[in-house]
């Protein structure tokens, strides 16, 4: 399983890598997580590349995507690698819904930023576009994927927002 | 249970594991995390990081730390590692250990920030002027940059001479689960080491120096290769590949397997010495060797042609240079096709 976030910096892309990345750990499998990024720490672009299986993982880097979240309108070059049959999901905040996209692939438009502000967190869109890109796919259950992410923010110290992320969460998760 | 690390903080932790006791660097990209980890953890561990003047500056505190028997090391990215040859040649001149990381970035000058393999040459061929080398040990994959960090102060001990860990910028910032082994401390003593007495420091004439660095060398170049051969036993074609291309010339092979193609991969692991052992291996059905690389120009192939040489292998040697970035699995394949149907011409 390939699975590329990509936006700007500071949208969230490579967090949002790390948080599907122990998931696939919850569930033992191999992973890898490769964070790419400009020099700046906010703007430019960033991607993350979380991979897992069970044997043994290549390059750490995109090859053959099967799931592309598109926080951004430059992300969309990044279809060139998705697989037909894929699944994108499309931050439509970003990316308007009259921007056509003819893929061979499952795509899903999801206000992420509108649906983080309505539920007061609006630093959560990349946790809304995480609820819908595992709902649309199915590759973790909502309780699983719950846990990891809150163990994940605790663990950072940032429990504080664990009611804010998992309402992010379950927006997303209801939006598809 | 394992944990997702990034390389480059595992990288430090299992220094840390190893023994280390001080570390000076200077920050650059893509290694920075190695001394803002240590920066905290070892005022915890009650060791000393220190953030020097510059990197000369840090290599010629290893040097002093390490000639006093302190378990010592600095790290830097290419540019660095450059402005470091100086102090890593009168480490070798003084018959000094001392462990090195280098987080190799893409190109000459202050080059960028991506990911590639261009100091190979550099840092296998010792790099500084005189006539010595560096163990250089390349990883390609997080447990195995702990695990090889964690035997590196042992190494560089047992044969008084530098070891360098080559990671790479994608190597340094991915991360994988990982598990670390305990703490340790060195075994033993140094007998030679400055410790306030007039015992010997295993100082030599210069008369002697030429004889001992040639026996010193090809005693290491003949116990200390390593290398892992994977599906090479019938192979027609034999990838060779470390670090970071390593893994996707490992899928290309599966690839190519489940299609009927008869093609492997040998990995070395140690770069320098260069596991021409591996080449000895290789059965008379070999017809080519492709090295698979991120430099511009070819540089791991020169070692490649040298062990086919060495080991009577006349077969053309083909290079795929990826450059700035790690070739895809698809790419290997398709250049694997174009060498096999004559498309693509042998650069030895």
């Amino acid at each position: 399983m390939e699975i590329v976030f990509a936006g700007f910096g500071g949208q969230g892309v490579l967090t949002s890598g790390l948080i599907v990345a122990e998931m696939a750990l919850e569930e033992g499998k191999n992973v890898t997580w490769m964070p790419a990024y400009g020099p700046t720490m906010r703007g430019g672009k960033a991607y993350s590349v979380v991979k897992y299986m069970d044997g043994v993982i290549g390059g750490p880097d995109m090859e053959e995507i099967d799931i592309l979240v598109a926080m951004n309108g430059p992300s969309l070059e990044y279809t060139e690698l998705l697989k037909d049959g894929g699944l994108l999901v499309v931050n439509s905040d970003a990316i308007s819904d009259d921007e056509e996209i003819h893929l061979n692939a499952d795509v899903v438009r999801v206000p992420c930023l509108t649906l983080a502000k309505e539920v007061s967190n609006p630093k959560g869109a990349n946790i809304v576009a995480i609820g819908a890109l595992l709902k649309r796919s199915g590759i973790f259950d909502f309780e699983t994927a719950k846990e990891v992410m809150t163990g994940y923010f605790e663990e950072k110290g940032k429990g504080k927002y664990t009611e804010a992320n998992e309402a992010a969460l379950k927006k997303g998760w209801e939006s598809v | 249970m394992k944990k997702m690390w990034k390389g480059n903080h595992a990288i430090a932790e299992a220094a840390m594991r190893a023994g280390c006791k001080f570390y000076a660097g200077y920050p650059i990209t893509p290694q920075t995390e190695i001394p803002e980890y240590l920066s905290a953890r070892m005022p915890e561990l009650g060791r000393t990081c220190i953030q020097a003047e510059n990197e000369m500056s840090a290599v010629y505190m290893i040097l002093g730390a390490y000639s006093c028997g302190m378990r010592c090391m600095t790290s830097s990215s290419g540019p660095g590692i450059s402005l470091k040859q100086e102090g890593l040649s009168y480490i070798c001149a003084y018959y000094l250990p001392a462990v090195i990381v280098n987080v190799q970035r893409w190109g000459p000058g202050l080059g960028t920030l991506d990911s590639a393999q261009t100091d190979y040459l550099r840092d296998t061929r010792g790099g500084g002027n005189g006539d010595y080398r560096v163990i250089v040990l390349a990883p390609n994959s997080i447990q195995e940059s702990i695990d090889l960090m964690y035997e590196s102060f042992d190494i560089a001990e047992k044969y008084r001479n530098p070891v360098e860990i080559m990671s790479e910028a994608a190597l340094g910032q991915m991360m994988e689960a990982v598990e670390f082994p305990e703490f340790k401390d060195r075994e033993g003593e140094l007998d030679w080491t400055y410790d306030g007495t007039n015992r010997p420091h295993g100082k030599l004439p210069d008369s002697e120096k030429s004889a001992a660095a040639l026996a010193k060398y090809t005693k290491i170049a003949e116990e200390f290769q390593r290398w892992e051969s994977y599906r090479t036993e019938d192979a027609e074609y034999v990838f060779v590949a470390f670090g970071l291309p390593s893994r996707t010339s490992r899928n290309a092979v599966d690839q190519l397997r489940a299609n009927g193609e008869k093609v492997g991969l040998i990995r070395p692991i140690t770069l320098w010495p260069f596991p021409i052992k591996a080449f000895e291996e290789l059965g008379p059905q070999v017809k080519g060797l492709i090295s698979v690389e991120s430099t511009d120009t070819g540089q791991l192939i020169e070692d490649v042609a040298l062990a086919a040489k060495k080991c009577k292998i006349d077969v053309p040697v083909y290079g795929l240079f990826s450059g700035l970035s790690i070739s895809k699995t698809k790419a290997i394949s398709e250049f694997y096709r174009e060498v096999k149907s004559g498309q693509r011409k042998e650069v030895y």
